[in-house]
């Protein structure tokens, strides 16, 4: 199989296809739209590897980063989503996630 | 953590002059009290719309709808680098000249009949104009509308002769607004909501931390303390129809791993940028009558609540940045930040829209404030004092309020 993310990331590579959002936005819709289980085992597979992440991906400007480097920030910026979820809300989460669709994201810095 | 616990003290006497009264509940749901709100206050004073950083350059504009005065309004950075702001009206049959919210370009030209409008708001240009005759162009200009900014925050005026300049009306608040990162912003995230309530139960929901344990007891964690069990700020100011509220600095938070690891490096860029560390660090200030901005460096957000109609309004929060996304940590931690305040005022929307369905039976005659809502009451005895000068001024004018 094709290596979708930088070296070193292969344990994330599972997460990939769920979680590689681009646009705020829809990273939130993701969270939402995300079960328990799913969040969970993105944020532990991934906590550890959130530092070696973003010392990868700041050796390069944002515009410069590849396509597999790109889909490791698109996962970090998801990952920061998701801790909200894990972290904070736990099981408070699903209905939270009600609410929240009402808040809507208009303008991100990371979708200029 | 080795820091000494600090003695917590409630600054109740610091509202104590504003008395104890109850607060007549229908202020809250009356459209009729809101139709006296919107012509005293919302219709004639400086309303908070937008920031420059949206206009970077000569040419640049945006588009703003304000529901409660019916009104859409262009404000245009001019070629002489000027903000003017006009309704979004051809002076011709009314026909709105922009439907995108932004844009850049020396002219509007109205699709109708293809009126041709500059940038400092003239008519330049007209087809067969002569047969309007004797009307002459210099006399179709677009319709003014008073502007001026502070600390990069664009304020309007619909009061076509403003009783105040905005420095006036911000008083010494005005000094301190600059000191904050939004007077340096260059970027921001943007949310907003539609919530069936009234603006002031929607506004007083964030000037008052009585709810926060209750209400954001997991999101909020880090804000409350067995010394200070509600989270209530250490002190509180008032300057005319303005106030702040200074926010608490708790020496023990409870901080979840990735959370503590996400605020360290947002503390960083801070740093990094000479943002942390402004006199105005923790001071939350209410200017009236409905934006919110907070000096936390690293959270720093704006919060404007537009009413619609006495149920109805419309929030816009915004976290402002200094600086374009550098790197991809940065990018990272913003995105966090964002987050992070937004589940936040996710359960606020909820928990008010409740409030406001409990008083729209009329169920009660009054409303009551603690002394730590104490900002809650000074924006209830604004509004009063507002609508009665107001008042008696048209009555003293022999005009109908």
């Amino acid at each position: 199989m094709t290596s979708m993310l930088p070296a070193g990331f292969e344990r994330l590579e599972f997460f990939v296809d769920r979680w590689a959002v681009a646009g705020t936005a829809n990273r939130d819709r993701r969270r939402s739209e995300s079960t328990e289980d799913e969040r969970v085992a993105f944020f532990e597979a991934a906590k550890g590897l959130v530092p070696k992440a973003l010392e990868l991906l700041d050796a390069r400007p944002l515009d410069a980063l590849d396509e597999r480097e790109q889909r490791l920030l698109d996962l970090m910026l998801s990952f920061a989503h998701v801790t909200m979820a894990v972290e904070m809300l736990g099981k408070a989460e699903e209905r939270h996630a009600r609410f929240r669709a009402a808040m809507r994201i208009t303008r991100s810095p990371a979708d200029a | 953590m080795n820091q000494q616990t600090p003695v917590f003290t409630t600054p109740d006497e610091q509202v104590a002059w504003m008395g104890t009264d109850p607060i007549p509940a229908k202020a809250y749901y009356d459209p009729a009290w809101f139709e006296r709100e919107r012509q005293a206050i919302f219709m004639r004073t400086w309303i908070e719309i937008g920031h420059e950083c949206e206009l970077p350059e000569p040419g640049s504009w945006i588009r703003r709808e304000l529901e409660f005065a019916n009104a859409s309004i262009l404000i245009v950075r001019g070629k002489d680098g000027r903000l003017r702001a006009f309704h979004n009206v051809c002076t011709h049959r009314g026909t709105q000249l922009v439907e995108e919210e932004s844009g850049k370009g020396a002219n509007f030209l109205c699709p109708y009949h293809m009126w041709n409008f500059g940038d400092d708001g003239r008519l330049i240009a007209a087809p067969d104009f002569q047969r309007f005759a004797p009307l002459k162009k210099e006399d179709c200009g677009l319709s003014k509308i008073a502007i001026d900014s502070c600390a990069g925050l664009i304020f309007i005026n619909l009061d076509p002769q403003p009783a105040q300049g905005l420095r006036d009306y911000l008083g010494r608040y005005a000094e301190g607004l600059e000191t904050l990162p939004v007077a340096k912003a260059t970027t921001f995230h943007e949310y907003t909501y539609e919530i069936e309530a009234n603006w002031k139960i929607t506004y007083d929901n964030f000037q008052e931390n009585y709810h926060l344990r209750f209400v954001h007891g997991l999101t909020g964690a880090a804000t409350v303390h067995a010394d200070n069990p509600h989270g209530y700020p250490s002190a509180y100011d008032f300057n005319g129809p303005h106030r702040t509220q200074t926010i608490w600095s708790n020496p023990e938070p409870q901080i979840q791993p990735m959370q503590g690891y996400n605020f360290a490096l947002a503390a960083r860029f801070g740093m990094e940028k000479g943002i942390i560390g402004g006199p105005n660090d923790r001071t939350y200030f209410a200017i009236f009558p409905s934006l919110f901005i907070i000096g936390t460096p690293i959270q720093h957000f704006s919060h404007t609540v537009y009413p619609i109609s006495a149920t109805r309004s419309r929030g816009v929060f915004r976290i402002y940045w200094v600086g374009d996304d550098q790197n991809a940590s940065e990018r990272y931690v913003r995105e966090y930040g964002m987050c992070a305040l937004r589940d936040i005022h996710t359960e606020d929307v909820n928990i008010i829209t409740r409030a406001q369905r409990g008083l729209n039976s009329g169920a009660l005659k009054h409303i009551h404030f603690m002394t730590m809502e104490g900002l809650c009451r000074h924006l209830y005895q604004q509004v009063v004092e507002r609508i009665d000068a107001f008042e008696a001024q048209a009555a003293a004018a022999g005009e109908p309020a």
